[in-house]
């Protein structure tokens, strides 16, 4: 099966209506975890390392665009009216994405956790990357040769988020204590990335990416490979404790989020900003 | 000869000092330096240092509101050279002080007690968009004008960052043109909300360069450091060099200056214009200004939550000697 | 205790594979490893690059202001440089020959 362009993609309605279900979670995944990172600015542990993290939440903004694009090309509408104008209910990413990063907000009194910005950009970066290993052999062929480009900017992301996760498992016994909660609290979740929804037959099918259970299975592997090296071990499966995102089940960290992303476009969504 | 070198007394070190500066040599980090030398640099670049961090503050307010994709893209990207910058001062300003055994967490600490100070536009409120479309364009563009004047500044770490630095302000500045012409050329809500900025922003603009003499506002360090070569320009000239491109230009999109006496007087050969209240400047700047208070607290909140990170790393080099 | 947080880096960079490695500016990191992960994008997030160092500052060691005077050098030194062989140019013309410069060497 290999649809080189969105004309052969619409001939088959099943295709069609999967690869836009999945475009819908790889670009609403992107978008969310881009935003919490970019709450982050200017409040980063170290100077140098608030201009590195900014250009990885660049990075990660630009893939969701890319995205929204793509979906704009299969006629879902403007790219920023998707991004912005959307009931949360409709938005598909998955839910430890959207949490905030700590209490109080980006304006007020940010009592921001870091170990849980270390950990749940660490391991949304290794099920990216999975995903965008299996993307390159996708059926859709535009989606495929996005993923292949998307793919260049993920080493970086993945040696600054692993170097962070070791360095702070293995130091003192407070940031020990504080990542282990963070991983923790990500586990319970994490089940929500991994996941492909409702539509997932359809996509499997279609070839329009890899097994579910293929990409899980390599994400644990990856993922126990690094607790190993820190000595750490965790004796359960990830979970979906606060919902399924990718059913649009979402927490009100969404419709905060949500409500300030998209304050200014709404006032005006015809005009040029 | 080297022995010789080092014999010489401190007089004759401060001769020989001035003589460099005078041939328009670069003094670099490990030079000798008389004290006061040191001094105005380490004021005059921890004070510019603490005011791209602080300045990243209210843009960065408008990182997740910008309206579209596109500006939510580069305006992270500008706070994040803001914060690149206050980067490229603080590690001037550090190596400066290393001698005095200071280091970042003492710039910092001043910060957060107010013995630091920043910038006044910094400690203003930025309530709508137009607000960053303002900053980007003209605080941005204020700030050009005062560091470009010290791209060839006699001491040369300085010189190196500003020049980095330069380099990036030309895409702000552009970022913020972008904004604002879009603004003044979209519809009536949106011509509002830039005028209303541009009215709100204007006297903080003009107190931007500080006050004209040191009559104004108590003691000026303008005339040492232009006598160290480390700055060439008054405040006034500054001033005056920013009315010269920026009025005109505001004036030609439709936007309305909130100064009905503003004029340029050919005879003088300089703009005319009404003072903004220097009192107010000066309570600003001493931390009373609108968000002072509040902008002080984010960063004093955040540095103190994450310090478990620094010791957590710092401890870790500690294991690793042993 | 947060001051072994801040250790010194300066950072070195090659923007493409024949350039040679040029200072760009330094930093303050705990280690080496976050010293170069910090540096890409501090310094490089525009400029095209191909390789990257960061060297611990006080492991440089460079000439003191009254070192430098080891540096002077009289300019009579022609012989070490092609500009005191210039009159050879007129002697191959006699010959109707070329003379061997840098140029043809490049050619
Ligand atoms: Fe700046
Ligand atoms: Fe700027």
């Amino acid at each position: 099966m290999v649809f080189n362009s969105k004309e052969e993609l619409m001939e088959n309605q099943k295709a069609y209506e999967a690869t836009k279900s999945l475009l819908y979670q790889l670009a609403d995944d992107d978008f969310l975890i881009a935003y919490r990172g970019s709450e982050w600015l200017g409040l980063a542990p170290h100077i140098e390392e608030d201009v590195a993290f900014s250009s990885i939440n660049q990075d990660t903004m630009g893939h969701a665009v890319m995205y929204f694009q793509l979906l704009e090309e299969l006629g879902e509408g403007k790219a920023d009216d998707l991004s912005h104008l959307r009931n949360p209910r409709e938005f598909r990413n998955a839910v430890i994405l959207e949490m905030k990063n700590g209490s109080g907000t980006y304006l007020e009194k940010p009592d921001y956790d870091w170990a849980f910005a270390v950990v749940r950009n660490l391991f949304y970066d290794y099920a990216k990357t999975i995903r965008l290993q299996s993307l390159k052999e996708s059926s859709y062929k535009p989606l495929a040769y996005m993923a292949q480009r998307i793919l260049s900017e993920e080493y970086y992301h993945l040696m600054h988020w692993e170097l962070w996760f070791k360095q702070l498992m293995d130091s003192t016994p407070e940031a020990r204590q504080r990542m282990e909660a963070a991983i923790e609290r990500v586990w319970d979740d994490f089940d929500g990335v991994l996941t492909l929804g409702p539509k997932k037959e359809d996509m499997e099918s279609c070839q329009l990416i890899g097994g579910e259970k293929e990409l899980k299975d390599q994400w644990l592997k990856r993922v126990q490979s690094i607790f190993e090296d820190v000595n750490y071990t965790i004796d359960r499966t990830p979970g979906m404790k606060n919902g399924n995102g990718r059913k649009g089940e979402h927490t009100e960290d969404l419709d905060q989020a949500l409500s300030i992303l998209s304050e200014v476009y709404r006032m005006d969504p015809v005009t040029n900003w | 000869m080297l022995e010789m070198a080092q014999s010489l007394t401190e007089e004759e070190k401060y001769h020989r000092f001035m003589e460099r500066i005078e041939a328009g040599e670069r003094i670099e980090a490990d030079d000798w330096m008389p004290d006061d030398y040191r001094e105005a640099l380490i004021r005059l670049i921890s004070m510019h240092a603490v005011s791209e961090i602080m300045g990243a503050l209210p843009e960065k307010e408008w990182v997740p509101k910008a309206p579209t994709l596109h500006r939510k893209l580069a305006i992270m990207a500008k706070v994040q050279d803001e914060m690149g910058h206050g980067q490229l001062l603080l590690r001037v300003a550090e190596d400066l002080m290393k001698p005095l055994g200071r280091n970042r967490e003492d710039i910092l600490k001043d910060l957060f007690s107010g013995k630091l100070k920043f910038h006044n536009v910094f400690h203003m409120k930025a309530p709508t968009w137009g607000d960053a479309g303002i900053i980007a364009w003209l605080v941005d563009g204020a700030a050009i004008i005062t560091q470009s004047m010290s791209l060839n500044s006699s001491y040369g770490p300085y010189a190196r960052a500003l020049q980095r630095i330069c380099a990036e302000e030309v895409f702000h500045a552009q970022h913020g043109e972008s904004i604002i012409l879009a603004l003044t050329e979209g519809t009536e809500e949106q011509k509002k909300m830039i005028q209303t900025s541009l009215t709100e922003w204007w006297p903080a603009l003009l107190m931007f360069f500080g006050p004209r003499s040191k009559e104004n506002v108590g003691k000026s360090h303008v005339n040492k450091n232009i006598k160290y070569k480390i700055r060439t320009k008054t405040n006034e000239d500054l001033r005056q060099e920013f009315f010269n491109k920026y009025v005109p230009r505001i004036q030609s999109i439709g936007l309305k200056i909130p100064d009905e006496t503003i004029h340029f007087n050919e005879e003088k050969g300089e703009w005319i214009y009404e003072q903004p209240d220097w009192d107010e400047f000066k309570k600003i700047v001493t931390g009373h200004g609108p968000m002072s208070k509040e902008r002080l607290e984010l960063r004093t909140t955040s540095y103190e939550n994450t310090a478990w990170v620094r010791d957590a790393l710092a401890n870790r080099n500690v294991k690793e000697a042993y | 205790m947060n001051n072994d947080f801040y250790e010194e880096y300066e950072v070195f960079s090659k923007r493409n594979q024949m350039a040679p490695f040029q200072h760009q500016f330094s930093l303050l990191a705990p280690n080496k490893e976050m010293a170069m992960v910090m540096a890409k994008e501090n310094f490089l997030r525009r400029e095209p690059c191909v390789n990257i160092w960061v060297v611990k500052k006080s492991d440089i060691s460079s000439l003191g202001e009254e070192e430098r005077v080891i540096l002077n050098r009289l300019d009579n030194k022609s012989y070490r440089e092609t500009k005191g062989y210039g009159y050879l140019k007129k002697k191959w013309r006699e010959y109707e020959q070329e003379q061997f410069t840098e140029k043809n060497l490049l050619k």
